[in-house]
């Protein structure tokens, strides 16, 4: 009943995944390491969290987001490794090169999964079945990056069903989603098993009475909106599920932060302001990364005893420099309830226009402080991120480390340089 | 105990060049340390990364019993055993 609706495009989207990327290729780097049970984690510490898990580990109940005593109870010769963002930079580099031998258009979706979409390319690759190429892509990885490294492959009408097939058989699997077994595959599935579907929506399918994905797929394009999301989002659930493309849409820059889970939660004065104004620099230099200037900005915090807190200002001028982000970040911070010891911290840029740093100012000290920012910005360049900072942050340079970002890659540049 | 040992010494290392074996085209076959030769018989991964405007080339290499990592600075072409991982606590 539903086969009139479907998407009937020949598969065009490829979605590629690194198979759990950060453990296989530290065993990619240690021979050692390769068959054992390894996780990684960003800060090794007794209650750490796991990152990313070998297979090997999965194969014996050891989950990514685990804590590290809990995963060692499991199996005591369990391995931890501390992540290294300059050796999944390259491979990331390398998983680009290879996605853009193939068509202009891809988008890295994280640092390990991308799209390679097929629409207009050359005719060469356009009249070569995608499987022939999905082969191909997974052998050059192994010649290149090494045989340890293995990805999943997907291909789907769209985005979501080529990631749908990307998860079908893990690790090193390759599967085709296209109108003919479309809902076939759906038949074995759970809702959470659909990308973008976990218990938070499950439970809004379950309150309508779709425990499947296959009811979901038979559920009507108005149900969905009016009965289950209550907005366009069933609508575009009722289209997503069919094949037809509607993730396509290009995200504009919203806000910049950083936040900080403090090793050993305080409400002393110095020690916040100095790592305060550590995050504000690493706030700056992504601004400036960005070439955006800010209006507004948020200042959070939550504490031991789980509360939460925050104070947000928008001002009549834009900044960038972190000095000007210092300032006014710290006049914020200063209004919190001082009784309390500071969890996590956190401060974000928001209202972002497009930076107006080359007109020269008429007061001489605005332009001095930007001309400062900018000589020590190009110190930084030439000598590595964070080689000149403000004297007040200098302990906190040693504690507040650069980790791994998940989900986007806009950074990632950024962050290597400053490893 | 850490199983890694952090050495960060400059060392003698014998090296092979060869376009043919792609990606390795770079390989460090023997070093110097300590007054003995170890025999590096595989290469894990080798990845660029950046100190400032400086180019280092970091190697993940194994002589069949512990692992090692290499650093080989392109403007001083200099080359740093980084580290020496007793691969015996993993067994």
């Amino acid at each position: 009943m539903f086969e009139s609706n479907l998407n009937k495009e020949q598969p065009k989207i490829m979605h590629i995944d690194l198979n759990s990327a950060f453990a296989t290729i530290e065993q990619q780097a240690h021979p050692s390491l390769r068959n054992k049970a390894i996780g990684i984690t960003n800060r090794i510490s007794p209650n750490c969290c796991i990152i990313a898990a070998s297979y090997q580990a999965k194969s014996i109940g050891i989950k990514v987001g685990m804590g590290l005593n809990e995963a060692k109870k499991i199996n005591p010769e369990f391995i931890i490794l501390e992540s290294d963002p300059a050796k999944y930079h390259y491979i990331y580099q390398q998983l680009v090169s290879i996605m853009k031998n193939y068509s202009p258009k891809i988008k890295m979706k994280s640092i390990d999964e991308g799209i390679i979409d097929f629409h207009n390319t050359t005719n060469l690759i356009n009249q070569t079945i995608l499987r022939k190429i999905g082969i191909e892509i997974k052998e050059t990885i192994k010649q290149r990056l090494g045989a340890t490294i293995t990805v999943n492959i997907g291909i789907g009408s769209n985005q979501f069903l080529a990631k749908l097939a990307a998860s079908l058989h893990k690790p090193d699997g390759m599967d085709i989603i296209d109108y003919h077994n479309l809902t076939n595959t759906y038949k074995n599935l759970k809702l959470t098993d659909l990308p973008g579907i976990a218990e938070h929506y499950q439970a809004r399918l379950n309150a309508f009475g779709v425990y499947s994905p296959l009811e979901f797929l038979n559920t009507t394009a108005d149900n969905l909106k009016r009965f289950v999301f209550h907005s366009n989002v069933g609508e575009d659930w009722y289209y997503r599920l069919r094949g037809y493309e509607i993730d396509n849409n290009l995200t504009k820059l919203g806000h910049v932060g950083r936040q900080w889970v403090l090793n050993k939660p305080t409400n002393d004065q110095s020690f916040l302001a100095s790592s305060f104004q550590y995050l504000c620099q690493t706030t700056g230099k992504k601004l400036r990364y960005k070439n955006v200037d800010a209006r507004g900005l948020l200042v959070w915090l939550r504490f031991t005893n789980g509360e939460n807190w925050y104070l947000r200002k928008m001002y009549k001028t834009s900044f960038y420099s972190d000095h000007d982000i210092y300032q006014r970040a710290i006049y914020l911070l200063n209004q919190r309830p001082t009784n309390l010891n500071v969890q996590t911290m956190g401060i974000t840029c928001y209202q972002l226009t497009k930076t107006a740093r080359n007109q020269i100012s008429l007061f001489d000290n605005i332009n001095k402080n930007n001309w400062l920012t900018d000589a020590v910005d190009t110190i930084n360049e030439q000598y590595g991120i964070f080689k000149i900072f403000t004297a007040n942050s200098l302990n906190s340079t040693k504690l507040v480390k650069q980790k791994i970002p998940f989900g986007g890659t806009e950074y990632f540049n950024l962050l290597i340089e400053s490893n | 105990m850490d199983p890694v040992i952090y050495i960060n010494k400059i060392v003698d290392v014998v090296v092979v060049f060869n376009h043919k074996n792609n990606p390795n085209i770079c390989m460090p076959i023997r070093i110097r340390y300590q007054n003995k030769n170890i025999d590096l018989i595989e290469l894990g991964l080798r990845h660029p990364t950046r100190k400032g405007s400086r180019s280092i080339h970091i190697f993940d290499m194994s002589d069949g019993q512990n692992d090692y990592r290499l650093e080989f600075d392109s403007e001083s072409l200099l080359w740093k055993l980084i580290a020496i991982t007793n691969t015996n606590y993993y067994v």
